[in-house]
């Protein structure tokens, strides 16, 4: 019975999401947009490109804030009996997160040009 | 609050390099001098709240994070490589147009490593420790992006580094399985279970690891060439301060050898070896170098094999004494090597310093005290330091260590005086762009050498730092 | 039976890392290596701690895991400077420093 409730909720809300973005999204079309969609790269070329200059620095960046995401696990295992003392930990472990972003950041790390 | 407190010299040092890092992304705001002085305020920070904790054995984190005397001594030699590095660093930056705030961030971070490496008797803090440091490490001795040495001194220290560390916690994986626990006092034990292959293999495997990041014979290759073409104050850095906390932790895992009686003779057997291969082969390789920064990493091997003599003869009081001395002997000499450098360049090739010491007697004269104190000329403390280690050593029944200690030792002085020479005794081929306008050197040179007399001199009080630091291993 | 299999397993991960890393001759491939030996020490705390049944190892895998993206990060970031500066991986040509 639930899980049938499930299934009409979130169809449903998909439906209508699906539906708004036909009814109310702008029509404009250009090629790009007219292409199959092959993930980075365009779907037609002669052999593959060497990579962006950038490309090897957001992966390294994305293979280390991907790992800290790792530690999350064991943190909410303990959370419950921890409480508050656990929520101040990982308060200061985003902030070491977040300086490296700011320092990658500022360092213009992300700009891809 | 206990734990907090434990953890003050820890969070100094990372919040000022993450401090230093970001003040290194501005555009004007950040300058050398800026990054500098807040770099040396987190290490004084750092060193007080450290200070603090002596004589309060303090633990923290269930016992994980153990301030005992040991580790504090240990944290105030790494503290004060790291401050004289930042002060050798301060102008050679500008001059090899090197990007600053990841040198002074660098170096902060790994200088933490490194006190988490010597604050814990579990093995496994002890390898996180060391690869903070070691990750450093490695992006520290390719700092400087110009130089095609650097890029390739950077490379082989990752790769050999890399490797070690694998066979690090290899070991310790073999350790886990079978005892069961990776508390550092439980390791050296003979086996009395079944497993004992295992837990011999794993015992092996974490000593070589630990022998190649203290580079000691045979897995020393790398260390010559990470000191040339590292920038010369990380090679400064690098000269010390990690193979102090490496040997540290050899001490920690032979301790029990000595308070219980119970011995492990395959260890001290196979260490005794090492000790051996590393003295003759540290000295005579120094003897055929002619590239200044080699020398003064093999004669940093050389002193390793010295050191290591004092963790098999048991002797925790002279390896402290002993690591003290050299950590001022090492930092001081690379000193002296970037205060006879010229803008965008340094002197290194031995032929190159004729005539030095008469053009600048102040650096040729502090270089040559500071040589003489790494050969084991009194009234130095390299001399108390040999002295205090190879007398334990034949004490402890290692006579034979003590002999070839000794011989290899005045084979040692033939390549420091030849350095000496060189400067004094040769007349100036040609006209050196030396940069005297280099205070912050300078004051690392002075103070090097006067911590080396001291030590020779009057060792009284940090003899009495060493006692209580022993005592609490 | 199975502990001795997963532990079997992991020390002959570890020997093929390591022969790997001696005999290949390319940054790339000795990095590699390294990797393997890493995850082959990270299968023996696995394959140990199940005999035992303690929950310390699997944490300590999640350390090595991630000191070994930190590695790999400052790592293949240094692999790549030589490459763009030298236009060449091979350990042979790392010969600016000798002595």
């Amino acid at each position: 019975m639930t899980l049938a409730l499930v299934f009409l909720i979130f169809g449903l809300l998909g439906a209508v999401m699906v539906s708004m973005n036909a009814l109310l999204g702008p029509k404009k079309t250009n090629p790009v947009k007219e292409q199959p969609f092959e993930c980075g790269s365009p779907p037609l070329q002669k052999g593959i490109p060497g990579f962006v200059i950038k490309f090897p620095l957001v992966v390294f960046l994305f293979v280390l804030f991907d790992i800290e995401v790792a530690f999350l696990f064991p943190w909410a295992l303990i959370f419950r009996e921890m409480k508050g003392p656990a929520f101040l930990i990982l308060l200061a472990y985003a902030a070491v997160l977040a300086a490296g972003f700011v320092y990658a950041w500022r360092k213009g790390a992300f700009r891809w040009d | 609050m206990n734990g907090f407190a434990a953890l003050a010299p820890l969070l100094f040092l990372v919040g000022g390099a993450i401090l230093v890092l970001l003040l290194g992304t501005r555009r004007n705001g950040g300058t050398n001098s800026v990054q500098a002085a807040v770099s040396i305020a987190a290490i004084a920070a750092a060193g007080f709240s450290a200070a603090r904790l002596w004589g309060r054995a303090v633990r923290a984190f269930g016992g994980q994070l153990r301030f005992d005397e040991a580790a504090l001594f240990m944290t105030f030699l790494f503290l004060l490589a790291a401050a004289m590095a930042v002060l050798l660093g301060m102008r050679y930056l500008v001059r090899h147009a090197m990007p600053r705030g990841e040198y002074y961030g660098l170096l902060l971070l790994a200088a933490c490593g490194l006190v988490i490496m010597t604050a814990t008797i579990n093995l496994l803090i002890v390898f996180l420790g060391l690869e903070v440091f070691s990750v450093s490490a490695y992006a520290l001795s390719g700092l400087n992006r110009r130089d095609d040495r650097s890029a390739e001194a950077a490379a082989k220290y990752f790769l050999i580094g890399s490797f070690a560390s694998a066979f690090v916690i290899f070991g310790l994986a073999l350790l886990f399985g079978t005892r069961g626990s990776l508390d550092v006092h439980q390791l050296a034990l003979p086996e009395t279970g079944g497993s004992s292959a295992l837990a011999l293999t794993g015992l092996a495997l974490v000593v070589s690891g630990l022998a190649f990041k203290i580079a000691l014979v045979p897995f020393h290759m790398y260390q010559p060439d990470v000191y040339e073409g590292a920038p010369t104050p990380v090679a400064a850095f690098f000269a010390a301060a990690p193979k102090a906390a490496g040997f540290l932790v050899l001490l920690r895992i032979l301790v029990p050898h000595f308070q219980t009686g119970i011995r492990n003779e395959a260890i001290i057997e196979f260490l005794s070896a090492v000790a051996v291969a590393t003295m003759i082969l540290g000295n005579f390789a120094a003897l055929r170098q002619r590239n200044l920064k080699r020398i003064l990493a093999y004669s940093s091997i050389a002193h390793a094999g010295y050191m290591l003599i004092a963790v098999i003869s048991g002797d925790p009081a002279g390896l402290l004494f002993y690591l003290a001395n050299y950590l001022f002997m090492g930092v001081g000499a690379f000193a002296a090597v970037i205060a006879l450098g010229g803008p965008g360049r340094e002197i290194l090739d031995l032929d190159e310093f004729a005539g030095v010491g008469r053009r600048y007697p102040w650096i040729g004269g502090i270089f040559t005290v500071l040589l003489l104190s790494m050969a084991g000329f009194p009234p130095t403390g390299g001399f108390l330091a040999k002295f205090y280690v190879f007398s334990t050593a034949v004490r402890a029944g290692h006579l034979g260590l003590a002999i070839v200690g000794v011989l290899t030792s005045l084979v040692s002085v033939y390549y420091y005086l030849r350095i000496v020479r060189i400067m004094f005794m040769k007349e100036p081929e040609r006209e050196l762009d030396v940069d005297t306008e280099n205070p912050a050197v300078y004051l690392v040179l002075f103070l090097c050498l006067y911590a080396v007399l001291q030590l020779g001199l009057f060792p009284g009080n940090i003899i009495t730092l060493i006692r209580q630091a022993t005592a609490s291993l | 039976m199975t502990t001795v299999a997963v532990v079997g397993l992991s020390i002959v991960l570890f020997v093929l890392g390591t022969i790997a890393f001696i005999v290949k001759r390319d940054l790339l491939t000795q990095f590699m290596a390294v990797e393997i030996m890493l995850n082959a020490a990270n299968l023996a705390f696995l394959g140990l701690a199940r005999g035992s049944g303690r929950l310390d190892a699997q944490v300590i895998v999640f350390f090595v895991m991630t000191v070994a993206a930190a590695e790999a990060a400052v790592g293949l970031a240094i692999v790549l400077h030589i490459y763009r500066r030298k236009k060449s991986i091979k350990t042979e040509d790392l010969d600016r420093l000798r002595g």
